[in-house]
């Protein structure tokens, strides 16, 4: 099956042509839900790296700050994922051929993977080396900002 | 025309004003800094809320927590108010007829007092943030509540200041 073929499957489907002539306050609320997803996938991420590099919460340890931070972290993403998925399905050949969104879908990729590989390991050890925390928070939060920018670019290209 | 109107299209026709609105990269980029200076302020008042009404940190004192992201919370304000002042000298006479943009504003004002409200009156109360045993006083609760309320209205009028430009 080609790209095209399931790019008009998805256009031709029931959910597609629902989102798409609904009221466009549907679409602004799935956007809101995208918004709010990705301030509790920042804020939980800030969070935890301003707590790795020492700046706050000094008096309790790493995981204690991070677990339930964690946790947030991958809700605000879900959020924004099915948000942000609803809004493809509405207009998935918009999305597809614009280069914002396939950059941003490929930092998305390479976000997540550094989140659930390198961050999530080093927010879960009690004493993670110095060198180690610096980096991966600098690789995340530099990973997320550009999700965010190349997402806010999409309207613009 | 009304004298709000005309000071906004007197805003907007400025020079830095035009020189956003019509920069090919200056406005996204404007926007997404607004975007994710927001997420870092507002979604730190979001973690501090959730503490206060007892669902986020509740092995971490409350006043840790409070005091700890206080100055992250300001610097991700300078660089919102920042932001969102140069996408409001860019676009000012378009925003101000969006009812959105309007009550965004309120809410902020909203949430503004709250916050000075928790700070001095209800933070000050002997025992607030560090009770003997067990959760919160309410007030402390509920002006977290009212906090995470008013900042969600303010981020979803923000988001419909594009879906609803007009009164009608």
């Amino acid at each position: 099956m080609t790209t095209e073929t399931i790019l008009n499957a998805i256009q031709g489907s029931a959910v597609s042509h629902a989102i798409s002539k609904a009221n466009h306050l549907l679409i602004a609320g799935f956007q809101v839900f995208h918004v709010m997803g990705f301030v509790l996938l920042l804020a939980a991420l800030v969070l935890i790296s301003l707590r790795l590099l020492g700046f706050i919460l000094t008096q309790q340890t790493v995981p204690e700050v991070a677990h339930q931070a964690l946790r947030l972290l991958w809700s605000g993403l879900a959020l924004a994922v099915g948000s942000g998925l609803l809004m493809f399905i509405g207009s998935p050949r918009h999305y597809f051929y614009n280069p914002a969104f396939d950059l941003k879908m490929v930092l998305l990729v390479i976000a997540t993977l550094v989140q659930a590989v390198l961050f999530r390991k080093v927010a879960n050890s009690d004493h993670p080396s110095p060198w180690l925390a610096r980096t991966s928070v600098a690789l995340s939060l530099t990973l997320w900002f550009a999700v965010s920018m190349a997402g806010r670019a999409i309207g613009f290209v | 025309m009304t004298t709000i109107a005309a000071i906004a299209n007197a805003i907007e026709a400025t020079s830095i004003g035009t020189a956003i609105a019509e920069s090919r990269y200056a406005f996204p980029i404007i926007e997404g800094t607004h975007l994710i200076a927001l997420s870092v302020s507002v979604g730190l008042i979001f973690l501090t809320d959730l503490r206060l009404m007892g669902l986020f940190l509740r092995q971490v004192p409350a006043a840790a927590v409070l005091h700890g992201l206080r100055p992250y919370v300001l610097c991700g304000f300078a660089l919102v108010f920042l932001s969102g002042g140069l996408l409001f000298w860019a676009e000012a006479a378009e925003v101000i007829a969006s009812p959105a943009w309007v009550f965004k504003f309120a809410f902020i004002g909203l949430a503004g007092l709250n916050a000075v409200y928790f700070e001095f009156v209800i933070a000050r109360r002997p025992g607030a943030l560090s009770p003997e045993r067990g959760a919160l006083p309410r007030p402390v609760k509920l002006a977290g509540l009212a906090s995470l309320t008013i900042w969600t209205l303010v981020v979803i009028c923000g988001r419909l200041i594009a879906y609803l430009p007009h009164w009608s």
